[in-house]
């Protein structure tokens, strides 16, 4: 993919950058982290401008969350509603929208840079389960200048390493994001194997 | 009934989406090794170049003046902002590799005067 991507970002610059940092905020498979460290090398060689690449990374950023969010609040609250027709399910759900509307801004905080992959998915979950955007809101772009700084910043930093700095950051987000996911499994087995075997079986 | 058999039998999905979720954390700290120890090799130290680079991007990445990169590809000072050096090989209608050729030597030879 770097061989087509690359030479499209001094050429189409800022609107390259906001368009993938937004499709990568919405799941789609393309190189945010890498296209906005290049983004950053260009500005270094004084090809762009390093405030505005990361204002153009920012601006992508934040809107493709809260269309996630969107599509949240939208589609997914109404996919809830349906399956919150069964009683049993209906108190766990609820349950899980409580914790989450509670809980959620440090999850959304910390899924903009640090487990960034598993960020769309607290967008829609979120959306979901009814968080406001009073509470969606301000950790988003908080955690979304981290995201874009540390990355534009590296490459401004570091042109001539873009393409290895790359490749480690973009597997080890993959590590962190697939072990808080692997850490929060195991933390609901431990519970359940806590449990006493129920009565009748 | 043992406890893991219990899990197994009630919990099934979240122990096989915990064992998943492991598998792809070593995968990717396989990976990010792998990729730590290949690029701490002094020899890759240096981005080759390559057409997704402008002649900004080769200067700043060889540590050498905008203007020597310029000089090398013929443009005027301010005329290569932007473009890269696949689209000026293509503009020039030479290949990329020739290009390349001369940015090495006129590099080298002016790391060599420093």
């Amino acid at each position: 993919m770097t061989e087509w991507l690359l030479p499209l970002v001094p050429v189409w610059g800022l609107w390259l950058v906001a368009g993938t940092t937004l499709l990568s905020c919405l799941a789609l498979p393309v190189p945010a982290s890498l296209v906005m460290l290049a983004a950053g090398g260009f500005a270094a060689a004084g090809d762009l401008v390093l405030w505005q690449v990361a204002a153009a990374a920012f601006a992508g950023a934040v809107l493709g969350d809260h269309a996630g969010f969107l599509v949240g609040r939208s589609a997914g609250a109404a996919l809830l509603a349906r399956l919150s027709r069964a009683p049993a399910r209906a108190a766990l759900i609820a349950r899980a929208a409580d914790y989450i509307c509670a809980r959620g801004a440090a999850a959304v905080f910390l899924s903009r840079w640090l487990f960034s992959p598993l960020g769309p998915y607290v967008n829609l979950a979120g959306g979901a389960a009814g968080m406001s955007y009073r509470r969606f809101t301000p950790p988003d772009l908080a955690g979304e200048a981290l995201w874009v700084g540390v990355y534009t910043g590296l490459g401004f930093a570091f042109a001539d390493r873009i393409v290895a700095l790359g490749q480690v950051l973009g597997s080890a987000s993959g590590a962190l994001a697939a072990g808080a996911v692997a850490t929060g499994l195991g933390l609901r087995l431990r519970a359940l194997w806590r449990r006493p075997e129920r009565p009748g079986r | 009934m043992s406890t893991f058999a219990r899990l197994w039998h009630e919990h099934r999905l979240v122990l096989l989406a915990f064992a998943a979720a492991l598998a792809v954390t070593l995968f990717f700290l396989v990976r990010t090794a792998v990729f730590w120890v290949y690029w701490s090799d002094p020899a890759r130290r240096d981005l080759a170049i390559e057409g997704w680079m402008t002649p900004g991007y080769v200067a700043q990445s060889w540590q050498v003046e905008r203007e020597l990169v310029g000089a090398v590809l013929g443009l005027e000072p301010g005329e290569a902002r932007g473009r890269t050096l696949g689209e000026i090989a293509a503009a020039r209608g030479v290949p990329l590799a020739e290009l390349e050729a001369e940015l090495m030597a006129a590099i080298a030879e002016a790391r060599l005067g420093e």
